[in-house]
């Protein structure tokens, strides 16, 4: 019954969003026509410059002692070309030292006496001459300068003629004075021979320039694709009045969503496939005709067929992520106009990311490849060249359409219909609010906090690891800042109360002294943990492994400051107070807490560290919510992070009085041993937990 | 068999800078419709009807109370088997105007879970009550607003529901469109269906009514046949004795915190 409503509802999308003139030109028109329009255009355009320029008449004023050779070699190359156009071979045979291959220009090259240019600068800017070159004797011999401005595009293109021109005389200058000497002029001028030869096959060569242009246009094209229908299922069905129709069916919120996600995903891909066969189309009518004008060697079109299958399926992941993500920016729009713009924000987010696929040298490596945009692109470039990892490809689809499930699901647990329709006050983003109409004081919505976190995480992961990167140990100090800053923004703005959002309350000294217990008991389990998940993901271990030391500096103490009391101060603010706080005030306190952890530990982006940072967030959170206070998670985090500071900082020192944290595995013995440890302290913290006063 | 229990719908509002104000829009109904029974809600603007009724086909989440729907000896009171047995109608809900009537039909009556013959049956039953054969298969964005109202109606009908609500059903009709209306009304009481409605229209809901309930800030007023409700007032027209009411009730209640929102 399920899949007959969602298929119903899929038919009835369709149908709506097919219907209307704006999505079948955006779908149809756009990539069929207007593509190749546009291309053949810009072609034709390109061909007229080009031959216009090989046309002109350039004026060229010498002002030059005994010039004569020049002007002759400057009137020779404008009337050698002119006689190349109908015997060729004889220009080549001739040689004129520099392997000129210039094809059939046509220009005139007008001398102009060097007295009737009075002021050569004002000339130039006038455009009454291109170039004007100044020979003088010098130390012996002639020095020539020739002037021109880059500006100008005739005088650029004349200043090269001149260049090629001086080239001509200095070699036969050469010629005649190695010959004079009486020496033999081959074996001077050419001591060695030297060539280079690509051994690139075709398909290599064809593959890395589609590589260069094929990503970008596909995901542009999905993003095209998926805008417009995203934009008319949410907000149009909204804006047209029918969406209060749809809520009088038995039909629930993820059903709704679920069909509308569907079709937006496969109007996307459609659309892209109609963009890569038309850009086929073009590609395939470029190659013509460069196959007519040179040699370009053939392909062996069949060694592409695997590149094709995973641009398929890119085609088909990415179009899935993109949907979601559109949908979850359109969803909470109220109109056409509110949901075009929010979109371009996300257009521009999108695109940006998109160019990371273009930077050189960039692997595409376990990290990367999850990195939504940018993994799809790389994806594509390196199946063009040949560069397959089935592992890669893996990871890349498989997050694509994870990323676009969890979404999806999300989006189907947070969208309400109803809250949208009839605009109760309850919930949903008050960040696009006028800001008058907002009321003083409570914690901020939920919608309002996934929208921050979502734009802090975006921002941590693009500016922070840039940040990190170039700056090390400063750079993690600036992603704490933004993950401090970006919330208290918003809830700065949103005006809510800041005691009461970050839980910023006094406690006893049970709690304080509960939480370092309660730490000091996680501390070695977690332990043990990273050590068994170590042996069970090697290569995600070592890349936390090597970005952790990567940052490290020699200041001890800057690294306190920075690894252990900056992320006690704004991690906990941003998950122990916001997220957790208004998480609390809209749902049952076991899945806040729940919520919470999961996403502290997936915030440490590692399958390693997920499991060990979920459960401390679960503790943090736990002592949050028994002492009502976000001090003591903040003195619980800070002991914690001090930890692992100490053990990178005196590997020796505490390897002589815990040799178990410094093993790399964990024998069984210790690590129960260590467990029980853990368990007994913890179980203490409790006690004292439970105990302490909840402030109010 | 309808029934609200205690319904309760407030509304946060912003009145003033930081001073908000909780605007209970329905306080406290509760109300029983039977087979066969056609019941009025009247009231003036921003009474709280619209939400009421909203909240009666559980398009809206009462703040607290009630809803339950009776057929035979089962009672439901999940929001999904509720939407199944309601026709609800009312001028916001809109129809998709790319699609002709006949395709929305066929769609809802596949949401509904109604076998696909069953459906291609009542739209042409349908289709015959309401006069609809000549435009069944136009886009209804193409339909004139009598057309369009009739479509709109036909929605409700596809899958045969055991109560109607309708919200202001003749609203801005001619006498011929809405006497159509209340034609399919009363069929359908003589066929055992339940009807709840709202209308500004005294002499339509004297004309039709089993039961009229009055309401004012979102609480009854008062409730009876349209002769009980005359004999208690002394009052011959329901026009005076509603806006005798009204102003009563106005008069009555001065306590602050206690008005009644707006429709929407």
């Amino acid at each position: 019954m399920n899949r007959k409503i969602i298929r119903t509802l899929v038919k009835k999308e369709m149908l709506d969003v097919l219907r209307d003139k704006k999505t079948v030109i955006m779908m149809l028109v756009v990539p069929i026509i207007l593509y190749p329009l546009i291309f053949v255009g810009v072609m034709q355009l390109m061909a007229f410059i080009s031959s216009s320029m090989e046309t002109q008449n350039y004026r060229i004023a010498v002002d030059a002692q005994d010039g004569d050779a020049f002007l002759q070699k400057l009137l020779e190359r404008g009337e050698t070309q002119r006689a190349d156009t109908n015997d060729e071979q004889a220009e080549a045979a001739e040689g004129s030292g520099v392997g000129e291959a210039e094809s059939e220009s046509l220009y005139e090259i007008t001398i102009i006496e060097a007295a009737a240019v009075s002021d050569y600068e004002a000339a130039l800017n006038e455009e009454t001459i291109d170039v004007y070159v100044l020979g003088r004797m010098q130390d012996g011999r002639m020095q020539y300068d020739a002037y021109y401005l880059n500006s100008v595009a005739n005088s650029e293109y004349a200043a090269g003629i001149v260049m090629e021109a001086f080239d001509d005389l200095r070699a036969d200058m050469t010629r005649q004075r190695i010959q004079a000497a009486g020496l033999n002029v081959h074996e001077i001028l050419e001591p060695i021979g030297y060539e280079k030869e690509n051994l690139a096959s075709s398909e290599q060569s064809l593959g890395s320039i589609m590589g260069a242009v094929l990503p970008f246009m596909l995901i542009i094209s999905l993003l095209m694709g998926t805008m417009y229908p995203a934009i008319d299922t949410t907000a149009g069905e909204r804006e047209r009045g029918t969406l209060e129709t749809i809520l009088t069916l038995p039909v629930t919120n993820r059903q709704l969503i679920v069909s509308k996600f569907i079709t937006v995903a496969v109007i996307g891909m459609i659309s892209a496939l109609l963009n890569i066969l038309s850009m086929g189309g073009i590609a395939v009518y470029m190659y013509e005709i460069m196959e007519l004008q040179t040699d370009m060697g053939s392909f062996d079109m069949t060694k592409f067929v695997p590149a094709i299958l995973v641009c398929m399926l890119s085609i088909f992941a990415f179009s899935l992520f993109i949907s979601a993500v559109t949908m979850c920016v359109t969803s909470f729009a109220k109109s056409y106009k509110e949901a075009n713009n929010y979109i371009t924000p996300l257009m521009l987010v999108v695109m940006f990311v998109g160019y990371i696929g273009f930077i050189p040298n960039l692997e595409l490596t376990q990290a990367m490849a999850m990195l939504p945009v940018a993994n799809i692109c790389l994806l594509i470039k390196n199946m063009l060249v040949f560069k397959v990892n089935y592992g890669i490809i893996a990871v890349v689809l498989v997050s694509n359409i994870a990323y676009a499930v969890v979404a999806i699901l999300f989006l189907s647990k947070i969208y309400d219909s109803e809250a949208i329709l009839f605009s109760e006050q309850k919930g949903g983003l008050q960040l696009f609010e006028k800001r008058s109409n907002l009321h003083k004081g409570g914690v901020p919505t939920v919608s309002d906090v996934w929208f921050v976190v979502a734009v802090t995480i975006l921002l941590v992961l693009y500016v922070g690891s840039l940040l990190q990167m170039k700056y090390g140990l400063a750079g993690v100090l600036g992603t704490q800042l933004i993950l401090l800053l970006v919330p208290l923004a918003l809830v700065l703005y949103t005006k809510k109360d800041i005691r009461l959002t970050y839980g910023f309350a006094g406690t006893n000294a049970a709690g304080f002294l509960g939480g370092a217990l309660l730490i000091s008991g996680l501390y070695p389990v977690n332990i043990v943990l990273a050590g068994w998940l170590t042996r069970l993901f090697p290569e995600s271990a070592g890349h936390v492994e090597t970005a952790f030391s990567g940052i490290l500096g020699d200041n001890v103490w800057a690294a306190f400051l920075v690894i252990a009391l900056a992320p006690a101060v704004c991690e906990e603010m941003l998950f122990r107070g916001l997220i957790l706080h208004s998480l609390k005030a809209r749902y049952k306190a076991v899945w806040a807490i729940a919520v919470t952890a999961a996403l502290f530990g997936a915030y440490h982006m590692s399958l390693v560290k997920f499991i060990p940072t979920g459960l401390l967030g679960l503790a943090l959170c736990y002592v949050v919510w028994r002492t009502g206070s976000i001090y003591p998670a903040m003195l619980m985090h800070f002991l914690n992070n001090a930890c692992s500071v100490i053990a990178a900082y005196f590997p020796e020192q505490v390897g002589r009085i815990f040799p178990v944290f410094l093993q790399d595995t964990v024998t069984f013995s210790d690590g129960m041993l260590l467990l029980g440890a853990g368990l007994v302290l913890a179980g203490v913290s409790g006690v004292l937990l439970k105990r302490c006063r909840k402030s109010v | 068999m309808i029934r609200a229990d205690h319904l309760v719908k407030t509304f946060i509002r912003n009145e003033k800078k930081n001073r908000k104000s909780e605007i209970r829009a329905v306080d406290d109904i509760s109300l029983t419709v039977k087979e066969g029974e056609i019941v009025g809600i009247l009231g003036p603007n921003g009474a709280g009807k619209t939400t009421l009724l909203r909240m009666m086909s559980r398009l809206m989440r009462p703040t607290s109370g009630q809803v339950s729907i009776r057929i035979g000896e089962e009672e439901m009171t999940d929001e999904i088997e509720i939407k199944r047995h309601i026709g609800y109608l009312s001028n916001n809900t809109k129809l998709y105007g790319r699609l002709s009537a006949r395709e929305l039909l066929q769609m809802l009556g596949t949401i509904y879970g109604i076998p696909e013959q069953t459906v291609e049956e009542r739209i042409g039953q349908i289709g015959r009550i309401l006069s609809m054969d000549g435009f069944l298969d136009n886009r209804i964005e193409k339909l004139s607003t009598g057309q369009t109202q009739r479509a709109s109606i036909a929605r409700c009908l596809v899958h045969d529901p055991q109560v109607y609500i309708f919200d202001e059903p003749t609203l801005g009709l001619d006498i011929i469109s809405s006497a159509a209306i209340i034609d399919f009304m009363k069929q359908e009481r003589e066929r055992g269906k339940t009807v709840l409605y709202s209308t500004h229209y005294m002499e339509e809901a004297e004309y039709l009514c089993d039961r009229i309930v009055m309401i004012h800030h979102g609480r009854i007023i008062s409730e009876g046949t349209p002769a009980q409700l005359k004999e208690e007032t002394k009052k011959d027209s329901l026009r005076d004795i509603f806006s005798g009411l009204v102003l009563s009730a106005d008069g009555e209640e001065e306590q602050p915190g206690k008005r009644g929102g707006s429709e929407r």
